[in-house]
């Protein structure tokens, strides 16, 4: 098991600056991440941690030991590649062992490791078959199986689960997270999908631009998010954005509505009202709303309403017999409601 | 795929009948092209156990009596083995340079990121656009100057310049899209540049390997025009120029050329043999995913 530290790193490819002064701490042990939409960095600073990437400036370290400079065969970790990366001219037993193969590791000793991964994984009985006889679930197992053998201080995941199919997706997610469990290995996973991030994680790094957005446990991002962006990310459907106003008498949407503000925001004037989909219910003293499409889901009903001109979802455990053009009235939780500035997307309350 | 759709061959809703035509009119074209294609080479094997002076008489008889002999006249009596031998020598050699230093450069072309790297590939993409014979003077004037005119070493030098265009260009088409992932995974493992290139890029290249190796070993093998100039000794001959021995200005000795093409064409079919299936491979590489 290993800590790791960013600190302050770069990656500049002429101008353009890639990775721009991130920093992140990763405690022994720690499932850590980074999750951003594509182009955002997540991957290129895996790559760096990795030492796949140089590094334009500021320090990595593994286990206390800077390894800016430290070729990735040095620094004792393993990587999974989105697809897999497995060397089709070899067995899965070769392509498991080869890393130990490679270090001249003593053949007892390698059985002894690809057999123990292979148990750990269900794959005991696909030792002896290519990967191209693989479907892509146990490919993906084979490639988690070849960085298990390593027995590495740090654990690499690079969106491993995106050439899966979403059944599958889920079912790996779950392997993944067990795997974490078991082997108590420090591990950082790239993905470009929040409920991933969300449901694996210990700590989230949500990215955009080269840029850290926003650090924390799940739930944290999810009941705080530090601005618009981290808002808009995390969540499934995502939250809903009302422009408006702040008023001394709550948040002024126009045409005369106004949602009342349970929490104190940092200044008055134009701002962007934050609402889950999930906190919005049936009430008969809440806002009045326009039914636009219904689409239900069997466990929940999700609506697509019109409010002042702007349209928001609303997910409601009822089964609803309403229809386009129908009118409803929605009230949000409690206390739940999030503020951010109109122009900076700062979180406000 | 369309030319079997058209004829319904792996239809599977067409009624037996159809069916059984379609099938029929499959094996008509196949049986029509082995002969077209097959044809002239079963005449000259039937040619190269007859004498000239039976096959002046009938030209497509069958043999009678087998004259087995003409191999044997060839083999020792016409040097055959000597020319057998310098074939085998320049060719293989040439070949395996070829192969090696091909794969290596398509390797660093389609791999690494460096300076010139486009500007390499456009050089020697030009130079497998202009015909060979153009530079058949310069090279002759190349080899007298470095005392390489006239010698197996330098015959071999030129096969070399001569394919390699062609092989490194082939190989970096294949290489290029051998996926990423598989040599970042490789240096994790603890591999070297060299060991990824051993161990990963010349094992999954094989296919394409093997295509290349199978044309250039052809295409040398059967090499006709450098080997008359540059080669002057009769004992450097190789087997091209040593078939034409038999070839005066007023007689022809038909029936001791086909035995001379009979005996060069081996190798070839033993190699095709060795490397078909890979040759196949590497020729429909990423025409299926």
């Amino acid at each position: 098991m290993a800590s790791v530290e960013v600190r302050d790193v770069k990656k500049r490819f002429g101008a353009a600056a890639i990775i721009d002064g991130v920093s992140i701490d990763i405690t022994d042990g720690e499932f850590v991440v980074l999750v951003g939409p594509s182009g955002c960095g997540k991957s290129t600073l895996l790559r760096m941690i990795a030492g796949l990437e140089s590094i334009s400036g500021g320090e990595i370290r593994i286990a206390e030991r800077v390894v800016n400079d430290v070729p990735p065969k040095q620094r004792d970790i393993a990587m999974v590649f989105q697809n897999y990366a497995l060397y089709p001219h070899m067995t899965v037993r070769a392509n498991m062992g080869f890393s130990l193969d490679l270090q001249r590791a003593p053949k007892a000793k390698i059985e002894e490791r690809v057999d123990r991964a292979a148990q750990i994984l269900g794959l005991s009985h696909l030792l002896d078959r290519f990967p191209r006889q693989l479907s892509g679930g146990q490919r993906q197992r084979v490639a988690m199986g070849r960085a298990i053998v390593r027995d590495p201080q740090l654990f690499l995941f690079d969106e491993p689960l995106s050439n899966l199919d979403a059944k599958l997706r889920v079912t790996m997610r779950a392997e993944i997270k067990e795997l974490h469990q078991k082997l108590g290995t420090t591990m950082i996973y790239v993905t470009h999908d929040q409920i991933e991030a969300m449901t694996m994680a210990d700590k989230i790094v949500v990215m955009r631009e080269g840029v850290v957005e926003q650090i924390g446990a799940p739930l944290d991002l999810y009941d705080t998010p530090a601005n618009q962006f981290v808002a808009g990310f995390i969540g499934s459907p995502a939250m809903n954005f009302l422009e408006g106003t702040i008023t001394p008498a709550g948040f002024a949407l126009g045409q005369g509505i106004v949602l009342p503000l349970q929490t104190r925001a940092a200044k008055t004037g134009p701002a962007v009202y934050g609402v889950r989909p999930e906190h919005l219910r049936l009430d008969p003293k809440g806002v009045p709303v326009e039914v636009v499409v219904v689409e239900p889901t069997g466990a929940e009903t999700h609506v697509v309403a019109r409010i002042a001109g702007q349209d928001i979802n609303c997910v409601l455990r009822e089964r609803l017999a309403i229809a386009p053009g129908d009118r409803l009235t929605v009230a949000p939780d409690a206390g739940i409601e999030h503020l951010f500035d109109a122009v900076t997307g700062a979180r406000l309350n | 795929m369309a030319f079997f759709s058209m004829l319904g061959a792996r239809d599977p809703g067409a009624t037996p009948l159809p069916r059984l035509f379609a099938r029929g009119g499959l094996a008509l074209v196949i049986g029509a092209y082995t002969i077209y294609t097959l044809g002239p080479f079963l005449w000259l094997a039937t040619m190269s156990v007859r004498t000239t002076g039976e096959i002046s008489l009938d030209h497509y008889a069958w043999p009678s009596p087998f004259h087995w002999e003409q191999f044997r006249i060839a083999w020792v009596d016409s040097n055959f083995a000597t020319y057998f031998w310098n074939s085998t020598l320049v060719v293989v050699g040439a070949v395996a340079v070829v192969t090696l230093v091909g794969a290596a450069a398509a390797h660093a072309l389609a791999r690494y990121r460096f300076k010139g790297n486009r500007l390499i590939y456009a050089v020697l993409f030009s130079s497998i656009i202009f015909p060979p014979q153009i530079t058949l003077i310069s090279l002759y004037q190349i080899l007298v100057d470095y005392n390489l005119y006239n010698s197996l070493l330098g015959l071999t030098l030129v096969y070399i310049s001569l394919q390699l265009p062609l092989t490194v260009y082939l190989l970096e088409g294949f290489f290029a899209r051998i996926p990423q992932d598989l040599f970042d995974a490789a240096k994790m493992d603890g591999y070297g540049d060299i060991e990824i290139f051993r161990r990963i890029v010349l094992p999954i290249g094989m296919p394409a390997i093997a295509t290349t190796l199978i044309l250039n070993f052809i295409q040398l093998w059967n090499e006709f025009l450098f080997a008359v100039v540059l080669i002057t000794d009769p004992d450097k001959r190789t087997l091209p120029i040593g078939i034409r021995a038999f070839m005066g200005d007023h007689f022809q000795d038909i029936g001791m050329i086909a035995a001379g093409v009979m005996i060069s064409v081996v190798p070839v079919i033993l190699a095709y043999i060795f490397f078909s299936e890979k040759l196949i491979r590497g020729m429909t590489a990423g025409a299926v995913k």
